[in-house]
């Protein structure tokens, strides 16, 4: 306690600061870091989860660059990103901006939207799979053959599948959206909408100078977050193609998914590892992008 | 620029009534100041004038238009926000800019505009600015070149200065009341400050709970103020109230003090006797209070002190140099020009 006593403030502040840093520090080192790196580790090595490792040196990376189904599932991947992004954007957008104006039952309209954010992933992709069936047990199905619409195959089809999977994920992310969304527009002063009234600019003009440059901090993060959400598309994959999981012919089979099977299918844990390592440079690299292009000119 | 007339102008939010029946004319090139205390309607009727509020009932006239169905921007009319409304995105050029978007001028003559109010206000050298880049007084110079560079014929002004450090508001008090002279405009200017609403007015129109308490002059609204309400409110410190009663030409105070006010009164009669601090003098020969020094607030100048009696608490602005200290009996009195009287009930002055 002596030893405690001679030291001066700031010595102490920094006891007390490494001794709050503790916990969290170990925390991340045993449980992110320490995996993190072994996974770099394993991505260079051969192992099969029993047995020894065994040093392969680029081997793993090599057979990645020529295995034509992780180009199959690089695209895949980014067709999820490509489109479930933007898409997801502009439909959380459209009605945030809609409901940020309604009045009626505001709270439980919001409500219902956030409600599938809160859903099980797994929960809703069986429904959207009967969604999908073929008639007469598919609701979309039905619906276009009362229509007298041709039946569609929806998970059936290599050019069908990776939309009709990709929709149940960008609408059960909808709701966080919406909700990021609107404290967004909430935080927009009403004076400046109020200002441009009395300018007489028209609303397009109001949207794409006022509201859509102010939202940039809100869009940027939704951007991100989405983005890393899309690159890491799993369950929903992974639940609605069961019996095949990422078929047919691996039309709709994103990185992780192919990571898990490599892994818990196949047992080359060095290969699954050399493919989560070009994973996280994905992500780090779409990232460091978003940030770098929506932030470039804000002061 | 053009005349503006409000005629029982009322505003209703469902079932509450919060502005019942305003009826005011303000000629061409009016600086014309809405004061009263928060709630008291000021800045409805602003957001009214400019179509920003609907119109419960009555109707608003700009320039011989009648307005009430008009859009904001089709009533001629420009409004400065207490948190300035300007974007942040956007260049003060841009921002300026932004107050012409609809106006049928070409590319050169906006230019041109632009460049002339900045060159007014001062600012030539800060179009290219970001707002983040600029201090609070040069934010509030922008708000103000986006409603000039309209040239409307109503300025509308949302307690702009509100925002402000004291020093600032001063200051940019006497521009706002140079930039009037220069380029004489209608103005209608909305405070809670009672000071800016006599600094500034050409015309102060004083409100309280929905009704105009009275419009003058801000020497008509001193010295004659029309109930106790603007006896009250305008001057500081508050104008101090007396209970008194009535004797014919005399009155006598509740502390037994007898005085000749100038005037007749009717026997028995309850009054309240106005009296400004600094018409209130130490040692008068024809005391109306007398009491012990309680409490000195030296300003320099002038010294507050707080004369406690049998009547109650009084306030006097004395001399800086008069040397009254705490615990000093003193005697005060005005001269008979200097008094109010107002009734007990309704509190309207007597005259």
């Amino acid at each position: 306690m002596s030893a405690y006593k001679r030291l001066s403030i700031r010595q102490k502040q920094i006891v007390w600061a490494w001794l709050f840093l503790a916990i969290p520090t170990l925390f991340y080192g045993l449980i992110r870091f320490y995996p993190t790196g072994t996974a770099f580790v394993i991505s260079f090595q051969d192992w099969n989860l029993l047995g020894e490792r065994t040093w392969t040196g680029l081997s793993n990376y090599q057979k990645l660059w020529n295995d034509p189904v992780f180009w199959k599932v690089f695209r895949n991947t980014f067709a999820y990103l490509i489109i479930g992004t933007p898409v997801s954007l502009v439909i959380s957008f459209v009605i945030a901006y809609h409901l940020d104006k309604t009045r009626f039952m505001h709270g439980f309209l919001r409500m219902l939207y956030f409600l599938p954010f809160m859903t099980s992933a797994v929960a809703m992709a069986w429904v959207w799979r009967w969604f999908y069936q073929p008639v007469p047990i598919g609701l979309f199905n039905n619906f276009l053959a009362s229509a007298g619409i041709p039946q569609i195959a929806f998970l059936n089809s290599t050019t069908n599948a990776l939309p009709a999977v990709l929709a149940p994920a960008v609408w059960a992310g909808l709701g966080f959206q919406v909700i990021i969304f609107m404290a967004g527009l909430r935080a927009i002063p009403g004076s400046y909408y109020e200002a441009a009234k009395i300018d007489g600019v028209g609303w397009w003009t109001v949207l794409t100078r006022i509201t859509l440059p102010l939202l940039k901090p809100t869009i940027v993060f939704i951007v991100v977050f989405s983005s890393i959400g899309f690159l890491r598309i799993f369950d929903h994959v992974f639940n609605m193609t069961t019996n095949n999981p990422g078929g047919p012919l691996n039309a709709t089979k994103p990185l992780v998914l192919m990571i898990y099977e490599t892994a818990f299918s196949s047992f080359d844990m060095g290969y699954a590892a050399a493919q989560t390592v070009v994973l996280f440079l994905i992500l780090l690299l779409v990232s460091l992008l978003q940030l770098w292009i929506l932030k470039g000119d804000n002061s | 620029m053009a005349k503006l007339s409000l005629k029982k102008l009322t505003k209703s939010y469902g079932k509450v009534e919060v502005l019942h029946g305003i009826d005011l004319e303000v000629d061409d090139g009016e600086f014309v100041v809405f004061v009263g205390p928060s709630g008291c309607g000021k800045s409805t009727s602003l957001r009214m004038i400019a179509g920003l509020e609907e119109i419960t009932s009555g109707e608003i006239w700009i320039g011989g238009r009648k307005v009430n169905d008009l859009e904001p921007k089709d009533r001629d009319i420009a409004m400065v926000f207490q948190n300035y409304a300007i974007y942040p995105h956007m260049s003060v050029r841009k921002n300026i800019a932004f107050g012409l978007w609809n106006a049928p001028l070409s590319k050169a003559e906006k230019a041109a505009r632009i460049e002339e109010v900045a060159r007014i206000l001062d600012m030539s050298e800060l179009l290219e600015r970001k707002p983040s880049q600029l201090s609070g007084g040069q934010r509030q110079r922008v708000a103000i070149g986006r409603a000039m560079v309209r040239n409307p014929a109503v300025f509308l002004f949302d307690e702009p200065l509100s925002n402000l450090d004291a020093q600032l508001r001063t200051q940019m008090r006497l521009e706002i009341k140079k930039l009037h002279q220069q380029v004489g405009n209608t103005i209608i200017f909305v405070t809670h400050d009672q000071v800016e609403a006599m600094t500034l007015a050409d015309r102060i129109v004083i409100m309280k709970d929905g009704h105009i308490q009275q419009v003058g002059t801000p020497e008509d609204v001193f010295h004659a103020p029309a109930n106790t309400f603007v006896a009250q409110f305008i001057g500081a410190p508050s104008m101090n109230m007396l209970n008194v009663t009535g004797a014919g030409d005399e009155i006598s105070l509740s502390s037994g003090i007898k005085m000749q006010p100038g005037r007749q009164t009717q026997t028995g009669q309850p009054l309240l006797l106005g009296v400004r601090p600094d018409d209130l003098s130490v040692d008068d020969q024809n005391p109306i209070v007398t009491g012990k020094v309680v409490v000195r607030e030296p300003l320099g100048s002038e010294t507050l002190i707080y004369v406690s009696g049998p009547q109650g608490e009084i306030v006097a602005k004395v001399p800086g140099k008069s040397g009254v200290k705490v615990g000093d009996e003193v005697k005060l009195g005005a001269t008979p020009e200097a008094l109010h009287f107002f009734d007990t009930e309704t509190g309207d002055a007597l005259v």
